[in-house]
């Protein structure tokens, strides 16, 4: 039996005569209030579509009542308002104005499972009273519909009002403390100076301030002291290296081909690149226009053409017998794809063999949006590339004859374009050839308001369309880029976005938190001519960002997730940033900028586990290798560096616009054992007698002191402090004892100052600081 | 009960009631009970559904936890056969496809199938094995499965398997979490967060990897995906030392290390007091357990304690990596308390090329494989533990009954009709299950999806697939998707009672 709600088929034939009439009696209990009555005293005044009644909808209705036109049930969708209020036999799902009349309602209440929606096979939870009421009330309000929030233009709010009016330094502070007021709760307290500047030291830079610039900045009295500390971040070349590893992540950027053979690749130019155009503060749309078709541009130079190995990060098949046309459709899809994820905040790949089920977006116009990127010279190969030197981009001329030089891969597209057809199922064997090409366009329903989409030239399939989708991107009227921007650098110093699902600003996605305060960021970023760095240093000086990270009581039964922002969250260190601080703690730290991927040592048998099978790539590290930055380290997407893997690093054979935070047996096994952390507790031990010299009896205190502070920025609590102070002596006590075994702990550097006793109690120490949970965490 | 249970007794481990001891501790001293107990009443925030999702204690997520209703399989084997093998050559005897071989397929069988790599010109290739009926079940098996004829009888033959998908890294993903883009979480991950573990020094999921090569996919395999952390499956490599980083640096003793780690738990725990995050409490046991790995993990990788009977039957040598070495090992670990052990064996992708030929490779990967999955099998069911141990034996998806010509002829990606085996966990023995049409295309009879394998894996296991959800991003996600049918006729109690209401336990020795 039919069983879909409000179609003609249903209405005719699928239900007898009996079944409908126990719906009216249904409809009659509603009528005299039955359902709807006894919580509409907590319902609000206004019943909002986007706030109220779209999840509501979405997660019980739409899978077979929305979007995906194969999916759809009696003929009926939900999701746009003439389908809910279509006149079918007099009958309509939605009759505005009157609940008792709208079958949607009706068939909610239903009694009978042959009739109730949603059906009891699709397994999903009944409405419970409150979303009847929600519904109910929507309907007589009209049932309005708004168009899905993310789509919608930028709304211009006006500041909100709040009464704690000094708690605010800006106007984020506004619509977070206006948020906290209504639920009735406190901001928590500033951070206290040493957890500020690892914070910013952390997020601006990914890098750990040395004692003496902790000290200068806890003692700085004056009022902006932390703006200072920020404008004096902002400023810095490795601001340009940790904001830059985030936008190497949804470049899917690496240093090899991918797939079985996993070649080497140069595209490290790109990489500095990046970094060079946040150093420089290139303003984001800027930044867009020149990787999306920086080739295109018309007075396109070096820089330009660099930019655009952006898309060239795509993998490569190497593997014999790999089809050309496949792999080179699979990198077309997957500039879609990233395209969609960055810029837009959508998953287009659902459209790809089917239209999207929650999304407006056809399997037609994922791929007229395909054919802005499908007529590039690259086909699953190298393609065309540019020469380029080390340090070019950061304006240096080129070291000697020895200077290593890239070919680095960059798009160019071809003379006369490809013809691109809808891939029945997503196969690229498959095209659908009777139904026409297609031309390049962007979905229609996205941005409706959008006089700019018409401008893409239809009668042409030139070259100019990725720069048109670049521009389109950018768009000051396309509120999808800023928002999804905004949130992602949010999300960064949040540890969560406003938007929490960042990858996906959907119907199926989750709605902000704060949407007031992300269009507000999103009209900020246009206002301030698109500078990143500008809204960087909004952000970081806000009283919001600036709270502690403690734990609170009342927060646990009201906000135990922190959605309402009344506290910072403890982040942990993403892989680079656990390696750079211990590099920095260490002093080990090489700060070299740029230049070609590097080999730092990594355990034997790293391959064996992958699908190149133990081929053996590594190159012996040079000394030089040995301690820069983890952005540097050259990257295998079949092998990566292990402390990369282990501790959520993506592999990076697509975009990846945030990673897990894991909390695994492995990581403390990395932390505590990997040669390469041993190394550097044995630099933080030679640190700790160089900076503190003297006898171990009269030094230990200070010492102990001085390892929190290279570690953590701060000073140990008392507890803390008789703890490391206890194991620092039963370690001295036990190491004086095997002397042969101390010495195995030890490095000739820390044996010629101290004793082999004291240098192995002192690399224990700093090994037991590196493991802190503590030092991985960003407080 | 398991052996590994009366074993290995929690109440006797040391680090054990040291765990205990601190973990009573937190919850008693430090007021984390408070943030635990949010965390819970958040996971269990859709009262509804979470009727029978389990409730992890951040403090301790791998305590067992108990089922929904009585479950049949305690634990489970998956004997990942990467590349997909060819159900052509080892399962299924088709005398019309010998008949008709060279000739063109007919058109009727081909419309809306998809091959990764045919080109619409190939022709059907018969086989050139010898298949003979063997045991009770009169499964045919091919000449090139001799090993397999011992357990004929002990296992139940799926041969109606269909999967979506067939490329191999998407399908593997498919397979092993029911959805073919990167970031839904394994079932190794769904299966131990829905039971935890009974090991206390071992992950609850551990991978085991043999043959040339990794499996395409990697690490997304095993992944825990949007589920926490810990239920995600951890590699032990074959050679050297099973986990990277495992051994302590040189010069510190198993004294000092103890100390290592006790001051280090002095000192989270002190943060913990302070700043209040309950991640810190993951972080601590993240270090106890790391602490007990460093000697459990050599234990069970060791076999020099098995005797000669049993290396000899499973043709395992201690030191050498293999496959064979890789079942005695999973037989150790799930007799550990061990949740999920899943291995992979490469390289089964027959398409004809070099190194991927239907003879001399495709003879040398059975080789490998066959001699040590019917020992398992056996072994397993001599020491009492194949009752509560589910074997699966299978590949991504099947090859194509046509031939691929590359440098010699091979078989393509087939999605539509291929052989997986289950053993033991309540699983009938000795039953065919399924049946192709005479050219092996698709599935005329007994069709198990894998979304319908994962369903039948969950209900022995004791839950209902449909209900062990996790919520993320507004969503019940669950393993099955939106899909999945147990399949009442391989189980050997059709309906299984509800023996207990749902309870969830926090900590402590399994009961």
């Amino acid at each position: 039996m039919q069983r879909t709600m409000g179609s003609t088929r249903f209405f005719r034939i699928g239900i007898p005569g009996k079944l409908l009439l126990r719906v009216w009696v249904a409809g009659a209990v509603l009528a005299v209030g039955g359902i709807g009555s006894s919580p509409a005293a907590s319902l609000p005044e206004k019943v909002r579509y986007n706030l109220h009644i779209r999840p509501i909808l979405a997660d019980r209705c739409f899978a077979c009542h929305g979007p995906d036109e194969k999916k759809r049930e009696a003929e009926l969708r939900l999701d746009l308002r003439e389908g809910a209020m279509r006149q079918d036999d007099d009958h309509a799902a939605i009759v505005p104005g009157v609940p008792e009349k709208s079958e949607l309602l009706l068939r909610i209440l239903a009694e009978d499972p042959a009739t109730v929606m949603p059906p009891p096979a699709s397994r999903k939870p009944r409405l419970t009273a409150d979303e009847v009421a929600l519904l109910r009330k929507w309907i007589e309000q009209g049932a309005e519909y708004e168009g899905h929030w993310a789509f919608l233009p930028l709304q211009k709010e006006e500041l909100p009002s709040v009464r704690q009016l000094a708690w605010a330094r800006n106007p984020i502070d506004r619509f977070v403390l206006s948020r906290l007021e209504q639920e009735g709760i406190q901001p928590s307290p500033e951070a206290d100076r040493p957890a500020l500047i690892r914070r910013l030291w952390i997020d601006l830079l990914g890098l750990l301030p040395s004692p003496s610039q902790v000290q200068r900045f806890t003692s700085d009295t004056s009022p902006d002291a932390c703006e200072s500390l920020v404008d004096e971040l902002l400023a810095s070349p490795h601001y340009g290296e940790r904001w830059g590893r985030h936008w190497l992540d949804q470049a899917r950027y690496a240093d090899s081909n991918g797939y079985a053979n996993d070649g080497q690749r140069e595209m490290w130019p790109w990489r500095d690149w990046v970094i060079q155009a946040l150093n420089e503060d290139m303003p984001f749309d800027r930044f867009t226009v020149e990787q999306i078709a920086g080739d295109l541009l018309p007075a396109a130079g070096r820089r330009q053409l660099m930019a655009t190995a952006f898309h060239r990060n795509t993998l490569i098949n190497q593997e014999g017998g790999s089809d050309r046309e496949q792999f080179r459709v699979e990198s077309v899809i997957d500039r879609v794809n990233t395209t969609g994820a960055v810029w837009l905040g959508l998953t287009f790949g659902c459209a790809q063999c089917h239209s999207h089920k929650y999304d407006p977006i056809s399997q037609r116009e994922y791929y007229q949006f395909l054919a802005f990127f499908d007529s590039t010279e690259d086909v699953n190969d190298t393609g065309p590339t540019i020469e380029v030197p080390r340090g070019e981009v950061f304006g240096q001329s080129a070291v000697g004859a020895t200077a290593s030089t890239a070919k680095l891969m960059i798009m160019r597209e071809l003379p006369r374009p490809r013809e691109t057809f809808v891939l029945v199922r997503g196969d690229f064997t498959r095209p659908d050839r009777a139904a026409g090409p297609l031309l390049p366009g962007v979905p229609a329903a996205f941005l409706p308001q959008l006089s700019f989409s018409a401008r893409v030239p239809v009668e042409s399939h030139s070259a100019a369309s990725r720069l048109q989708l670049a521009e389109w991107l950018v768009h000051p009227e396309n509120p999808l880029t800023p928002r999804v921007t905004m949130n992602r650098i949010w999300m960064r110093y949040f540890g969560r976005g406003l938007v929490e699902t960042d990858e996906d600003f959907g119907a199926q996605g989750a709605p902000p938190s704060h949407p007031e305060l992300l269009d507000w960021l999103g009209g900020e970023l246009i206002r301030r001519n698109w500078s990143l760095k500008q809204m960087h240093r909004l952000i970081v000086t806000s009283a919001t960002y600036r709270q502690s990270a403690h734990q609170r009581h009342d927060l646990r039964q009201k906000d135990p997730r922190n959605q309402l922002l009344a506290r910072q969250e403890r982040v942990r260190f993403d892989a680079e940033t656990a390696r750079d601080a211990a590099l920095c703690a260490s002093g080990l730290l090489d700060r070299t900028v740029g230049g070609p991927s590097v080999f730092p040592p990594q355990p034997e048998g790293v391959y064996a586990f992958t699908s190149s099978g133990g081929s053996g790539k590594w190159r012996a590290g040079t000394p030089e290798d040995r301690y820069r930055r983890g952005l540097y380290t050259f990257f295998f997407r079949s092998a990566p560096y292990p402390l990369f893997t282990t501790f959520d690093a993506p592999d990076f054979q697509v975009t990846c616009t945030h990673r897990l935070r894991s909390n695994t047996p492995l990581q403390a096994l990395t932390m505590a054992n990997d040669a390469a952390f041993v190394e550097l507790a044995q630099g933080l031990a030679l640190r700790l007698t160089e900076d503190v010299p003297g006898a171990v009896a009269e030094t230990l205190e200070q010492r102990i002191d001085h390892v929190w502070l290279l570690c953590l920025c701060r000073r140990p609590t008392s507890s803390e402090r008789s703890l490391l102070k206890d194991y620092f002596l039963r370690e001295l006590e036990a190491c004086s004892q095997d002397v042969a075994a101390a010495e195995k702990l030890t490095s000739d550097a820390l044996r010629r100052r101290v004793t082999p006793a004291e240098a192995a109690a002192l690399v224990s120490l700093a090994r037991l600081a590196l493991n802190t949970d503590n030092f991985i965490t960003r407080e | 009960m398991a052996i590994a249970e009366q074993v290995h007794s929690p109440e006797l481990n040391p680090d054990r009631i040291l765990l205990n001891s601190t973990r009573r501790h937190f919850f008693r001293q430090c007021g984390v009970g408070v943030g635990a107990m949010a965390l819970r009443a958040l996971l269990a925030a859709d009262a509804a559904q979470a009727a029978a999702s389990p409730v992890v204690d951040p403090g301790s997520p791998l305590s067992p936890r108990v089922s929904s209703f009585r479950p049949r399989a305690r634990q489970v084997i998956f004997l990942f056969m990467a590349g997909a093998p060819s159900q052509l050559e080892l399962f299924e005897d088709k005398p019309r496809l010998q008949e008709l071989s060279g000739q063109k397929p007919p058109q009727s069988l081909l419309s809306g199938r998809r091959f990764a790599f045919l080109k619409g010109t190939e022709t059907l290739l018969g086989t050139s094995r010898r298949f003979r009926r063997h045991g009770g079940c009169g499964m045919s098996l091919s000449e090139l499965l001799p090993h397999h004829r011992r357990i004929v009888d002990d296992v139940c033959w799926l041969r109606g398997m269909t999967t979506d998908v067939f490329n191999h890294g998407p399908a593997k993903l498919f397979m092993n979490t029911g959805f073919q883009a990167h970031g839904r979480p394994s079932m190794g991950a769904w299966v131990t967060y829905g039971l935890g573990s009974s090991s206390d020094n071992l992950p609850g999921f551990v991978v085991l990897q043999s043959g040339p090569r990794g499996p395409r996919g990697g690490a997304a395999l095993w992944h825990s995906g949007f589920l926490p952390t810990s239920f995600q499956g951890v590699p032990f490599r074959a050679k050297g030392d099973p986990i990277l980083h495992l051994k302590s640096p040189e010069g510190i003793s198993r004294q000092r290390e103890r100390d290592f780690y006790s001051t280090l738990s002095e000192l989270n725990r002190s943060r913990l007091g302070e700043i209040g995050d309950p991640e810190i409490l993951t972080r601590i046991n993240a270090y106890e357990m790391a602490f007990r790995m460093q000697t459990s993990a050599p234990e069970m990788m060791d076999l020099t304690g098995e005797t000669a009977a049993t290396l000899a039957a499973y043709g395992a040598e201690p030191g050498v990596p293999s496959f064979a070495a890789n079942c005695l090992q999973a037989r150790r670990l799930v007799e550990r308390g061990v949740r999920f052990v899943q291995l992979y064996h490469t390289n089964w992708d027959s398409h004809g090329g070099p190194g991927e030929t239907l003879a001399g490779d495709f003879e040398k990967v059975c080789r490998e494989v066959d001699q040590a999955s019917a020992a398992l099998v056996l072994d397993l069911k001599q020491r009492g533990l194949l009752n509560d141990t589910l074997v699966v034996w299978g590949g991504e998806f099947g090859r194509t009954p046509m031939g691929e010509v590359r440098q010699s002829v091979g078989r393509d990606h087939h999605i539509d009709a291929f052989t997986m085996w289950l053993a033991g966990g309540g699983v009938k023995a000795g039953v065919i299950h399924g049946e192709t049409d005479e050219l092996g295309f698709g599935v005329v009879d007994g069709k198990v999806h894998v979304h319908d394998l994962h369903a039948t894996m969950l209900h022995l296991l004791g839950f209902d697939h449909e209900l062990l959800t996790y919520r993320f991003q507004g969503r019940d996600y669950r393993l099955t998707d939106v899909h999945g049918q147990v399949v009442q006729a391989i189980l050997t109690e059709t309906q299984l009672a509800l023996s207990r209401p749902t309870q969830f336990r926090f900590g402590g020795p399994p009961g």
